[in-house]
């Protein structure tokens, strides 16, 4: 027994920096975590409650689009691309559709550009509601979820109607978009964005405003506005550090320079400015929507293309960006003249937000927020996979 | 602000061996030769306000036996994206990292080191990222063909469950339903 005591005394007796290596321990949060957006792990490093190091672990939504994308003919990779990102693929059929057109150099009807904003537009709204679903569930707000993500069903009840699909929408086509309005499709997007505003205070007094989230979130993951250009911080993650990029306005496409919409900025850098950009934003988006249903003009919506069975791209390359609801959103498409792309690289969003400077933020957080920080970028997985 | 022209101009007079172009609209091409790019890079950083790294696209041209690196640079002021063309050869490829300049280089540098073999030298994390249980050769390289992989390590054949038999039959069905009743 005293033998026993007296190893006890010892082991207290020894210099602290004899356990060093104890001090530090790692934790694995994901792949299937709820507070993980999508399937991705985070490998970290604690001292106590405190991140000291993280590694991010991608590669579980791996799907080899890029690879496949070179395998399909041109028409065919359209039901493909959408799939790269699931809470806002609308970016993903932007692009293909306007990488093919820059290279075949095809003219869109301009009816159809006004309809491609509209989708746009809705995709981000629905991509930022189901955020702050997200978000709000890792600081244990769990109405939030409920309410945001049965409003963003609205939205899908949208798309159902325009383009068939609730998610995926396979809609924009080079040359244009798949299908015109439904009758009385125009009231209906009223309705739903009438809905939807009436619906933000309420967020306000639910989420935005609570007590919990201004505590949780105040000062988490801060960005100042030199790391968010170092690190390569695009779409709100940029605008919640005060500086007013964005491509709709400075590398413009389809119709939106003919629009009117603000772009808010906010200069705190931290979790809680992110989300509340995220908030504002849903106001422009829906003020642009309405914009684009009541202006839109009358036409036809897509320029007849070759046979797709047949068609060839001629040869030629191009670098196309787009803002989506979480940065910017890039492709570079090369064609060799062939029937298929030759290479299409797709730069998510989330490539910079959800690997670099994800594992930046969290160091220096404490355990609990590791998850707030990943919602508050934004970042989703599959972009980063592809 | 200036316009496409400007930067053209710009890019000539510094690097007299480049190729440049207006591809359309805000986009420049410039076609360098490889030891150009680094110092190229960095005159883009610090003396011509290009601040974000768009990405780093690499593109397998296996009929002249090359890679080619694609650069896209933006300035938020200029609004003009450079996109500046490398070619390295495709055997044993290795090239320049530029991760000292822009910090999200080394995703990017990460990405095609797994996907097509290039070695960044500078880059220290080009360990695999999604291909971690892979190891075959890159899968982005022109000469790995999925078709050929999938027919050469998995083989296909008719999916012929012993419990499907009674079902693809209804009589057979109907007598078994007939049965427990």
């Amino acid at each position: 027994m005293s033998e026993v005591l007296e190893r006890i005394n010892r082991s207290f007796d020894e210099p602290e920096d004899e356990h060093d290596e104890v001090r530090e321990y790692t934790l694995f949060i994901g792949p299937n975590h709820p507070g993980i957006e999508g399937n991705f792990a985070l490998k970290l490093s604690l001292e106590g409650d405190t991140i000291v190091r993280a590694k991010t672990d991608g590669g579980y939504l791996h799907r080899g689009f890029e690879k496949l994308m070179e395998e399909r003919l041109f028409m065919q990779n359209i039901a493909i691309v959408c799939r790269i990102c699931v809470p806002d693929p609308d970016p993903n059929e932007e692009n293909y559709a306007r990488a093919v057109e820059a290279i075949a150099g095809i003219e869109v009807p301009e009816r159809a550009k006004w309809i491609r904003v509209l989708v746009l537009e809705l995709s981000r709204i629905a991509s930022h509601l189901f955020t702050f679903g997200g978000h709000a569930g890792t600081i244990g707000l769990y109405t939030m979820p409920n309410w945001s993500i049965a409003d963003r069903d609205r939205i899908l009840d949208l798309f159902e109607e325009l383009t068939g699909g609730r998610v995926y929408h396979i809609y924009n086509m080079p040359g244009g978009v798949r299908r015109d309005f439904p009758d009385g499709f125009e009231r209906r997007v009223h309705e739903v964005m009438d809905y939807i505003e009436s619906r933000l205070p309420d967020y306000d007094d639910l989420f935005f405003n609570n007590a919990i989230l201004r505590k949780r979130a105040e000062g988490i993951g801060v960005l100042t506005s030199d790391q968010a250009i170092r690190w390569g911080a695009t779409g709100p993650n940029l605008r919640a550090v005060g500086i007013p990029a964005d491509l709709r306005r400075d590398d413009t496409y389809e119709v939106y320079d003919k629009l009117e919409f603000d772009i808010p900025t906010l200069t705190g850098g931290d979790a809680l400015d992110r989300l509340l950009v995220r908030r504002k934003e849903i106001e422009e988006s829906i003020r642009i929507v309405r914009q684009v249903v009541d202006n839109i003009p009358s036409g036809k919506v897509w320029n007849k293309q070759p046979n797709p069975l047949k068609w060839r791209v001629p040869a030629g390359d191009a670098y196309v960006r787009t803002e989506s609801s979480k940065g910017e959103y890039a492709y570079y498409m090369v064609s060799d003249g062939g029937q298929r792309p030759y290479r299409v690289h797709v730069r998510g969003a989330s490539t910079t937000h959800g690997v670099h400077i994800l594992e930046n933020l969290l160091v220096g957080t404490r355990i609990e927020d590791a998850s707030q920080v990943m919602f508050s970028l934004d970042a989703c997985p599959p972009e980063v996979d592809r | 602000m200036t316009n496409e022209q400007d930067i053209i101009n710009r890019i000539e007079a510094a690097y007299p061996d480049a190729v440049c172009k207006k591809k359309q609209e805000r986009r420049v091409e410039a076609c360098l030769p490889p030891d150009r790019l680094f110092d190229f890079a960095g005159r883009m950083q610090s003396h011509w306000n290009f601040p974000h790294l768009s990405a780093i696209s690499c593109v397998d041209w296996i009929n002249e036996g090359e890679f080619e690196l694609v650069y896209h640079f933006w300035s938020y002021e200029e609004k003009i994206l450079v996109s500046a063309k490398i070619r390295i050869p495709r055997e044993e490829a290795r090239f320049i990292s530029i991760t000292e300049l822009w910090q999200p280089a080394k995703f990017f540098e990460r990405d095609i080191h797994e996907m097509f073999g290039v070695v960044f030298e500078g880059n220290d994390d080009l360990e695999k990222y999604i291909l971690t249980e892979w190891e075959g050769p890159p899968p982005m390289r022109k000469d790995f063909v999925t078709r050929d992989f999938a027919n050469r390590f998995y083989h296909f054949k008719e999916y012929e469950a012993e419990w499907m038999g009674p079902q693809q039959n209804p009589q057979a069905a109907d007598v078994q339903g007939g049965s427990n009743e």
